[in-house]
């Protein structure tokens, strides 16, 4: 368990956490790799030198399986699985790049751009930013939506804003809250479409139970959750 | 637009604030910190923070801080700057000038444990080389000096056996006067990992902790006992353990001296710490002492991290040795998931203690009384050294009260606000004649001081600290220094001001100096730390990566065996009486750290205003105080006043606060009295008073209407004390 944490590095990030244990043999993309048994295929292919886009994993929390962005081909399965949350085979035949992964790919990262806000597509860096850009797309085909566009940025904390406009509902600040700091502050309210990140009993993250240790803010792929001090002009939303 | 500035440069280097030590990125926009991330790679936290050093950083760009060097002739004068070099002469001959007037003695230092290995050892070179003597003190004497001296007599070392880490592969965590999740909220959260993964929790604290119940996390047993009972609980646990025989014979027969093992079991077995005994002392249940000592044996692997609730007493190295003894007994030392662990308060407090900041011993804890010891160091420095051992802290402000002792170099501390009994060491601060205080800001002390050198904020120098898991870790500097020097060239400004020339080319050299001079970090060196990051003393040709875990195989003592310290409970001469009925222990808040010099100057006190004195149901109606009412708190020693807070977390006869603010003055009322081995203050136990405060001339709030009148007494007359009516003469 321990000697895993110490293999976290702030070099890359392998998508999800670091298993030690017995080490089997598969093939990414045409090349064999050895990973420990009971590791993602997500974590096998950063190991053979892929970059996987993903969203919601990331190597300091379990996997979790939402985004749908990380979709891979394995030889013999059917469909296409998530490659966070399948775990490697003695054996197994992966491949993390093909026509209709991009297809998918494409169509996921046009349903979460269709709820962001446009003028914040451009120049941004965040991981999501970096996901746009590594899969080709700048603009979506949908008709605008007003959905997580009107919801008031959450300010009341004075170190680090949440905006929901920005927030994809990965839940990865919710899973750090619980997995890394152990605290339960937050939670996903609601269901579906209408389901939103909340703090405490749906309370501004100043007065819920919050202890600011940053763990959310860390992992948040959007900047949805982001520091203040980004910000020397204030905030306004793109 | 919304995309946030992206920081165009990173340093990594380690948090200034707890113990802990996490590594972070210190990511500037245009040569401006703009925000602290955590550094996945750090050993010490492996990518997660806190509040305090992933935010409250922007206290280093504060308008409080002093950015020129300042002198005036007496205290009741106003400051003048000056510059470098003109504060380091005025120093440099105040001090030469008391030493030529009362001899060699007159003067000493204080060193810090918010200063780097590398200032904290300078100091120490500064006193014993420069000023001739070895009146040479730290902070650690006000917090862990108990655990040096109690677990060097168990063990051998006074420092944690584990890394952090090691608690994840803990079956019993036994938590002793400690609160990690506020205190030291990055190892809390390993500590709540664990305990969700399965492990059996044991607390021992007078408050019902975060620690001992909070979302998912539970303590097994949670021994809330009477403040200044831990040596009797330990040893009643240790009497469990000897009676129902649980302990670890082949271990002890191994690894410990079966005779002195036979000594101990002989004292806790007696009848006097059974725990039908001991429970009635500390007000607990004897059923849940037989359980924590049952859980704790049987492990397999049991872990004890303990903090200031076991040092700060009147025997506070004495419940050290408990802890020492009880995993000698149950065999929980040298290998993963167990052993004794101090979760030092400051960033650098192992560091403070491991570099010689002490009057009786050298770096790597050697004593200048040994010739050869001593010769290490007059060969290295050229100069001869003092074999007799210096003044403690407490020891220089007596001495400064009967004109001893006349001038103190004070680096990065605040006695005056830190220390207890503050009126007695405002006094001995006055009588001085040549008081430097080298800090951020002008604190409390610097009222007290002659020479003001501003000094540097670990965001602006490189060196090292030395976290409590024993591990060094890089100190990098990310911006320049704002008053221009580092603190470490300040040290040595002021060195060769009076007349010891010395130079370094970089703090690297300061460390290269330590290594040569203290075996257990022979091996450190900045090139080693920027290879593997950060590295766990011993670091030597051994151990050139350093040493995770202590005491695999033995002992490092001379006959590499364990030993058991005979740990008699003698109640600290601090009791309630008629008049001081309640217990008060002090402790501390996540956002705040310390006297809170720099949480303070941050958006840290959103959360954190002021100082809470949090008291029982029972105990508040009993005297009129409802929850939020001022409350005026009064001890032997002084009194003060703060808010009142109805709370489930103290038992009935204890009251609990915490000391971050200066204004609240909480060590006006704390004790004089203090460990009977090292002088470490009893900040835990004060018998304490508690009254109503609304009386005439002071606002709803409490607060004096006359801006002048301080915190003089209140007229108590109006005060409600109507069900002890007897008791309003104690405010009088």
């Amino acid at each position: 368990m321990w000697s895993e944490l110490r293999d976290l590095t702030d070099a890359i990030d392998v998508g999800t956490p670091p298993r030690s244990g017995e080490s089997i043999s598969l093939s990414v993309d045409g090349q064999t790799v050895r990973v420990p048994r009971g590791s993602s295929v997500m974590l096998a292919a950063a190991k053979a030198g892929r970059n996987i886009p993903k969203l919601c994993a990331t190597d300091t929390l379990e996997p979790f399986g939402s985004c749908r962005l990380c979709l891979v081909e394995i030889e013999g399965a059917r469909g296409y699985p998530a490659s966070c949350t399948t775990l490697v085979a003695e054996g197994m035949s992966v491949r993390t790049e093909s026509e209709a992964l991009t297809r998918i790919r494409k169509g996921v990262l046009e349903l979460y751009l269709s709820d962001f806000p446009a003028g914040d597509v451009a120049d941004g860096w965040s991981e999501f930013h970096q996901a746009l850009q590594q899969v080709g797309i700048t603009s979506h085909p949908y008709a605008p939506l007003t959905s997580h566009q009107a919801v008031a940025v959450d300010e009341s904390n004075p170190y680090f804003l949440f905006d929901p406009a920005k927030c994809i509902v990965c839940s990865r600040c919710v899973r750090a809250c619980e997995e890394i700091q152990g605290t339960f502050a937050l939670t996903i309210d609601g269901r579906g479409f209408g389901s939103k990140v909340a703090a405490g009993q749906d309370q501004p993250f100043f007065e819920s139970d919050c202890v600011s240790c940053g763990a959310c803010v860390q992992t948040c792929p959007t900047q949805a959750l982001v520091e203040k001090s980004l910000f020397p002009e204030g905030y306004h939303r793109g | 637009m919304a995309n946030p500035i992206k920081p165009d440069r990173s340093v990594v280097t380690t948090c200034a604030y707890c113990g802990v030590g996490c590594n972070f990125k210190a990511e500037t926009h245009q040569g401006r910190i703009v925000r602290m991330t955590p550094w996945k790679d750090g050993k010490a936290n492996h990518g997660h923070s806190c509040i305090k050093g992933r935010f409250a950083f922007d206290y280093y760009n504060h308008a409080d801080r002093i950015r020129k060097p300042m002198i005036r002739d007496s205290i009741s004068e106003v400051w003048h700057e000056v510059t470098w070099e003109q504060a380091f002469d005025f120093a440099a001959q105040r001090f030469r000038r008391i030493q030529s007037r009362y001899g060699r003695q007159a003067i000493g230092g204080v060193s810090s444990s918010r200063c780097t290995n590398e200032e904290i050892f300078l100091t120490q070179k500064l006193v014993r080389a420069v000023f001739g003597n070895n009146n040479i003190d730290n902070c650690a004497r006000i917090c862990h000096s108990p655990t040096q001296f109690g677990l060097s007599a168990t063990v051998g070392w006074g420092a944690a056996s584990q890394h952090f880490d090691s608690i994840l592969q803990a079956d019993v965590i036994m938590v002793v006067g400690a609160n990690p999740t506020e205190g030291h909220p990055v190892f809390g959260s390993l500590l709540k990992r664990r305990v969700r993964q399965g492990a059996k929790l044991i607390v021992l604290d007078p408050r019902q902790t975060e620690t001992v119940r909070s979302p998912h996390v539970r303590a097994d047993v949670h021994l809330a006992l009477r403040p200044g009972t831990n040596v009797a609980v330990l040893d009643s646990i240790a009497h469990v353990v000897v009676r129902e025989k649980l302990y670890n014979e082949a271990f002890v027969r191994e690894r410990c001296e079966w005779e002195e093992f036979e000594h101990w079991a002989e004292l806790v077995g007696s009848d006097r710490y059974a725990p039908e005994a001991i429970g009635p002392v500390a007000g607990l249940d004897p059923a849940d002492i037989r359980r924590a000592a049952r859980l704790y044996a049987s492990g397999p692997n049991s872990a004890i991290y303990y903090g200031l609730g076991v040092t700060e007493h009147s025997q506070g190295s004495t419940g050290v040795m408990c802890l020492g003894n009880l995993s000698l007994a149950c065999g929980m030392l040298g290998r993963e998931g167990v052993g004794v662990n101090p979760l030092r308060g400051q960033g650098n407090v192992q560091g403070g203690s491991c570099l010689g900041s002490w009057p009786h011993v050298f770096s790597g804890y050697r004593f200048v009384t040994d010739d050869e010891v001593r010769g290490s160091f007059e060969a290295e420095w050229g100069v001869a050294l003092d074999a007799e051992p210096g003044l403690r802290l407490p020891n220089m402000f007596d001495a400064a009260l009967t004109g001893h002792f006349r001038g103190m170099f004070i680096m990065g501390e605040d006695p005056v606000q830190s220390d207890p009994n503050q009126g007695h060491t405002i006094a001995a601060m006055s009588e001085m004649e040549c008081v430097v205080v080298q800090d951020l800001f002008l604190n409390e002390t610097a009222r007290y001081a002659h020479v003001f050198l501003p000094g540097s904020s670990s965001l602006e120098k490189d060196g090292t600290f030395t976290g409590a898991e024993r591990r060094v870790n890089r100190v990098r500097k990310v911006v320049e220094p704002l008053a221009g020097l580092q603190d470490w060239e300040i040290v040595v400004g002021l060195m060769n001001a009076m007349g010891y020339k010395c130079h370094y080319d970089h703090a690297g050299q300061i460390l290269d100096e330590i290594a040569r001079l203290s075996p257990a970090y022979r091996g450190l060196s900045f090139e080693l730390l920027d290879r593997v990051g950060s590295a766990q003393w011993p670091c030597d040709e051994h151990a050139p990566e350093g040493t995770e875990v202590l005491h695999r195989e033995r002992f490092p003592r001379a006959n590499g065996r364990g030993t058991f310290m005979l740990t008699e409970y003698v109640p600290t001469r601090e009791r309630v009486t008629d008049q001081h009925p309640l217990l008060l222990t002090t402790g501390r808040i996540l956002s705040q750290y310390n006297v809170g010099t720099q949480t303070r100057r941050t958006a840290n006190s959103r959360w954190h205003s002021e100082d809470i004195l949090e008291i029982s149901a029972e105990d508040a109606a009993a005297r009129g105080i409802k929850d939020g009412d001022m409350a005026w708190l009064s001890s032997r020693f002084g009194a003060t006043q703060l808010r009142a807070r109805i709370s489930q977390r103290v038992n009935p006869g204890t009251v609990y606060t915490t000391f971050h603010h200066a204004e609240t003055r909480v060590n006006v009322v704390t004790s004089d009295l203090s460990d009977w081995a090292t002088n470490c203050p009893e900040y835990k136990v004060t018998a304490v008073e508690v009254a109503l405060v609304k009386p005439a001339g002071f606002d709803e709030y409490g607060r004096s209407l006359d801006r002048h009148a301080g915190l003089a007494a209140p007229d108590l007359s109006t005060a409600t004390t109507a069900s002890h009516p007897g008791r309003q003469e104690v405010h009088a």
